[in-house]
């Protein structure tokens, strides 16, 4: 008996060691992918589940940042509408994707190519999609990366070789028009992608699909998703779709959630003006787009959600993915950024709104956004016809899709914020279903200058909660690049003329600056290779939102190649 | 003025019929086995106004009039074949090809419109 338990026991002490040793990278996994802060690696698009866009490595600092220079550099190929991904970075080897879902693998130290991937695409369906080929990032897990692509795949590659582990066919993009350009999310076993669409009659799918073997585990419809879904499109008008879920989300492992944005109805405009309810092309509430929504990553279930603005009339998409999981006191809360210009903060476990704030001065699509409920006061729901005045934001957004920053170590949200109006006028439409859909807008519409001043952008410093401003940097145009703070008390800017700029994180004092020659609608992360840390940066210009910039700004814009990039890779000098 | 563009439209259809063999080899050479046929032109889907704003007007600013994501259109100076042809193939990196969406009637109709159009 003795012997027996001493047996057990010496079982039971080796099994332990297993199970600390055996499977070292999966627990390293996610500890960095639960942490505050990006380490060592940057291992998912937002940086850690946290949605933080912050690095916590600091030999880059406000003290050296000055002496940072071009480490090394690397071109994709067919970089058509310039570079939009955001890299990763996992034991010092740098992964990122290029238009056409083109994947490169590169030494984090010197830029040496590992592998390269690129998929074969439906060029012919792919010739006729108005957002693409562009993609905007990739995700890491299960030994594997994964990439989505225009013409509705989700494919795996064998993370140190490239070579395709499965290649899934989720959407049927020749019939819905339009795939996947946003990064997946990997959370636990699964793999989870959501479709792009706001302006096309699908019903804007996110998909978990199991990493390992590639098999679809679950698919959650943003559009009518659910009865109660169904009866807030009246006359059967789900099937005008819209809302998908275009940019990545973030995981909250302590309620197993996993938090998503979600785009808006189609047609973007619509003329039944305030009897929205009864009449026009979507009558009601539009469930559940322009909304965050919170599942299950085991099954898909909805769990709850909050819809940032019912029966969205604007084009003010949910779908920016970013959100900030921050701890105030002992209230656990998500802070999430909508395109019409405010920040909404939730309570983590219910998504029951905490507050309410203005990024941006230029906003009269409603009057305000009631903090406490965050209902809509004094909507603004267009007729038929020339709008009296410019709408504000503008389609553009009052924030755009890419990410901002938070610091830990100063508490403030380092945001982007864009100042633009449109003149516009609403027209009926009927929505083009056969053979091939294409986009329902519902207006012509032209950019002009908002009421204070010129057309601009804003990169604000403000704590995340009550949306107090401590500092602000003002730019001609907006950047449209994500931005990452360091804990070298650092924030980088890429911005749209092509400068990358380093400001000091507590007083938004300009450190340092470069011009990398074109554009940035992409995002920016920090790692460490052989002991060294390293800043990367996707340049190359060409998003739909840039697209605008020619005729609201002219030079540089005009002369811009929107068919090239580089990855730009700084370290200090030695 | 919606009604002077109808029509232009239908003229412009007439005129198309007569130059059928044209467009029609450029179709079949444009697509594959996995490609559909345009639909047929009705007379309730040769708006072009309205489907300039359901579909174009994202890229081609204030009806077409201002240049946006994609050009000013009105006034332009391109030639008829020109605008078709890009319509129907568009262009890599910055317009999708209309070619196969809309029927050769609505895309003459989208012209008619354009060519109506006054800065």
């Amino acid at each position: 008996m003795a012997l027996h338990a001493r047996y057990l026991g010496g079982c039971a002490v080796l099994a332990l060691a297993v199970a600390l040793t055996g499977s070292p990278t999966h627990a390293q996994d996610a500890a960095a992918l639960n942490a505050e802060a990006a380490q060592n690696d940057w291992p998912t698009h937002h940086g850690t589940y946290k949605s933080y866009h912050y690095s916590g490595l600091e030999q880059i600092n406000a003290g050296n940042v000055k002496n940072l220079e071009v480490a090394w550099m690397h071109f994709p190929e067919r970089a058509t509408r310039g570079l939009q991904s955001t890299p990763l970075a996992v034991d010092g080897v740098l992964y990122y994707s290029g238009s056409y879902s083109r994947v490169y693998a590169l030494d984090g130290a010197t830029g040496r190519t590992i592998w390269t991937y690129a998929p074969e695409l439906d060029e012919e369906l792919v010739a006729k999609q108005t957002h693409s080929p562009y993609n905007r990032g990739i995700a890491i897990g299960q030994g594997n990366l994964y990439v989505g692509t225009v013409d509705g795949r989700l494919i795996a590659l064998d993370l140190k070789t490239g070579k395709p582990a499965w290649d899934l066919k989720l959407l049927d993009s020749k019939k819905v028009t339009v795939g996947f350009t946003g990064a997946p999310l990997v959370v636990k076993d699964m793999v989870i992608i959501g479709a792009q669409g706001g302006e096309w009659p699908g019903r804007g799918p996110i998909f978990g699909v199991d990493g390992k073997t590639g098999q679809k585990k679950w698919e959650f419809f943003t559009v009518a998703g659910t009865e109660e879904a169904m009866a807030t499109w009246a006359n059967d008008s789900w099937r005008t779709g819209g809302g998908g879920g275009w940019m990545p989300g973030a995981y909250d492992p302590e309620t197993n959630s996993v938090w998503w944005g979600t785009a808006n109805p189609a047609p973007l405009y619509d003329w039944s003006g305030a009897d929205w309810k009864k009449s026009g092309p979507r009558p009601g509430d539009n469930l559940y787009t322009t909304s965050v929504i919170a599942l299950d990553p085991d099954t898909g279930k909805l769990k709850f959600y909050h819809q940032e603005l019912p029966h969205d009339a604007w084009d003010f998409d949910s779908a920016v993915g970013e959100f900030v999981m921050i701890n105030r006191g002992d209230k656990k809360l998500v802070v999430h950024p909508n395109k019409g210009g405010f920040v909404f903060v939730y309570d983590r476990s219910n998504a029951k709104v905490e507050n309410v704030w203005r990024l941006v001065n230029n906003i009269n699509f409603v009057k305000d956004i009631d903090p406490k409920t965050g209902e809509l006061i004094g909507r603004r729901d267009l007729a038929l016809g020339k709008a009296d005045s410019p709408l504000c934001p503008a389609i553009v957004g009052g924030i755009s899709w890419n990410s901002g920053a938070y610091s830990p170590k100063t508490g403030l949200y380092y945001k982007i914020g864009q100042e633009v109006c449109m003149e516009l006028t609403v027209e009926k439409t009927t929505p083009i279903l056969e053979p091939m859909a294409q986009l329902n807008i519902g207006a012509d519409f032209k950019l002009v200058a908002p009421p204070d001043g010129p057309a601009r952008g804003h990169l604000d410093a403000r704590d995340p909660v009550s949306g107090v401003k401590k500092w602000e940097v003002n730019y001609k145009q907006p950047p449209l690049a994500s931005i990452m703070a360091t804990a070298g008390n650092l924030v980088f800017v890429p911005d749209a003329e092509g400068v990358v700029h380093a400001y000091n994180a507590e007083s938004g004092q300009e450190l340092w600056s470069r011009n990398n020659g074109m554009g940035h609608n992409a995002g920016i992360i920090s790692y460490m290779a052989g002991g060294k840390q390293y800043i990367a940066i996707p340049a190359g210009w060409g998003s739909l939102v840039g697209d605008e910039f020619v005729a609201l700004y002219g030079e540089p814009f005009k002369s811009m190649s929107k068919n090239t990039g580089a990855l730009i890779v700084f370290a200090l000098r030695q | 003025m919606r009604i002077l563009f109808v029509i232009v439209a239908c003229l412009a259809i007439i005129g198309l019929w007569l130059s059928t063999a044209a467009l029609a080899e450029q179709s079949t050479s444009a697509g594959s086995a996995s490609s559909q046929a345009p639909p047929e032109a009705s007379s309730s889907d040769i708006d072009g106004q309205q489907m300039f704003a359901t579909t174009c007007g994202f890229c081609h600013q204030d009806g077409g009039r201002a240049a946006g994501r994609g050009p000013k259109l009105s006034k332009s100076e391109r030639s008829d074949e020109y605008i078709i042809e890009r319509i129907r193939k568009g262009k890599a990196g910055a317009m999708p090809a209309f070619g196969s969406v809309f029927s050769d009637g609505q895309i003459i109709a989208i012209l008619a419109y354009i060519r109506g159009l006054d800065d």
